[in-house]
């Protein structure tokens, strides 16, 4: 199988996709875990504040996630646009 | 396939600078100011102590928005950036609910809207922070801790912007292309549904809800 320029680049730019958005994946799961852990342990602690601490953990996970959403977008712009 | 790439534009030749619009986002804006529009006047047409469905509605989003906007800044500055705050989460709210009916698409899945609404938080966080503090108050914040720190302080000012408008676009962008992906593998049966559940009236209100939360955020922290 023949394999030229263009082509070379357009799978490469396909596998560099891939590993953006495997790689990056990994740290807001970790991250959005461990504040949904926390959460849970303080509703344990205080049931009362269960809507304070829901709020803010959304947010919180919200902002963690940021992270894995540039890797989306690096991933889109690789698939789409190179 | 082909929708992922498609984007409507008109290109329009003024004074030598091409003006380009995105047809689809604008017309989905309209859309989603009408409807916001007419849910106003429903709400308020004829307020009375048995209230209709929509002032039930209105109430509940717009109490529980004042309840926030209240514990983020004091009542008094509260009053003032409240009508902000409601009608960004409602914007926000509608037009991340627009995509599941069909043939009608968000407006924040393309990048131009949530960047707009965040430069506009930026803007308004900013000279909020300089109305409340007077500018040499505001300046000395860049120093701190000490001189070296201004060019980190100004890029993470910057960084604010890009993640909170990035962070809208990619939830909102990433889950229509899975739901257009999944739909087209397993030939639009049965999944679809669920998908466009979670994906825009889940995260969609979750997503609503944090842009606005941060916006308030990034308000209470230059006025304080």
């Amino acid at each position: 199988m023949d394999i030229s320029g263009a082509d070379f680049v357009q799978g490469l730019a396909f596998l560099g996709a891939g590993i953006a958005m495997g790689l990056g994946a990994i740290g807001p799961g970790v991250g959005e875990g461990f504040v949904g852990g926390k959460a849970c342990e303080a509703i344990g602690r205080k049931p009362n504040e269960a809507g304070l601490l829901t709020r803010t953990m959304l947010v919180g996970q919200a902002v963690s996630e940021s992270t894995g959403i540039y890797s989306l977008v690096v991933a889109l712009l690789l698939l789409f646009v190179v | 396939m082909d929708e992922l790439t498609h984007l409507p534009q008109i290109t329009i030749e003024l004074l030598g600078l091409n003006l380009v619009f995105n047809t689809e986002t604008i017309t989905m804006t309209w859309i989603v100011m009408g409807i916001m529009i007419v849910f106003g006047f429903l709400a308020t047409r004829n307020i009375s102590l048995v209230p209709n469905p929509f002032q039930v509605v209105g109430e509940l989003i717009v109490g529980a928005f004042w309840g926030l906007t209240k514990d983020a800044l004091d009542e008094e500055m509260a009053r003032k950036y409240f009508p902000l705050i409601c009608t960004l989460f409602l914007f926000l709210l509608i037009g991340n609910w627009l995509g599941t009916f069909p043939h009608l698409g968000e407006p924040t899945k393309d990048l131009n809207t949530p960047l707009g609404l965040g430069i506009l938080g930026f803007v308004i966080a900013h000279y909020s922070g300089i109305r409340a503090k007077g500018f040499k108050a505001y300046a000395k914040e860049y120093f701190e801790p000490i001189f070296l720190m201004a060019p980190l302080n100004v890029i993470g000012e910057i960084a604010k912007v890009v993640s909170i408008s990035f962070r809208l676009y990619g939830n909102i962008m990433g889950g229509a292309i899975i739901v257009l992906v999944v739909s087209h593998l397993v030939y639009s049966l049965i999944l679809p549904p669920f998908l466009l559940a979670f994906f825009n009236l889940f995260i969609g209100t979750i997503q609503a809800f944090v842009f606005t939360m941060l916006t308030l955020v990034y308000i209470s922290v230059q006025v304080k």
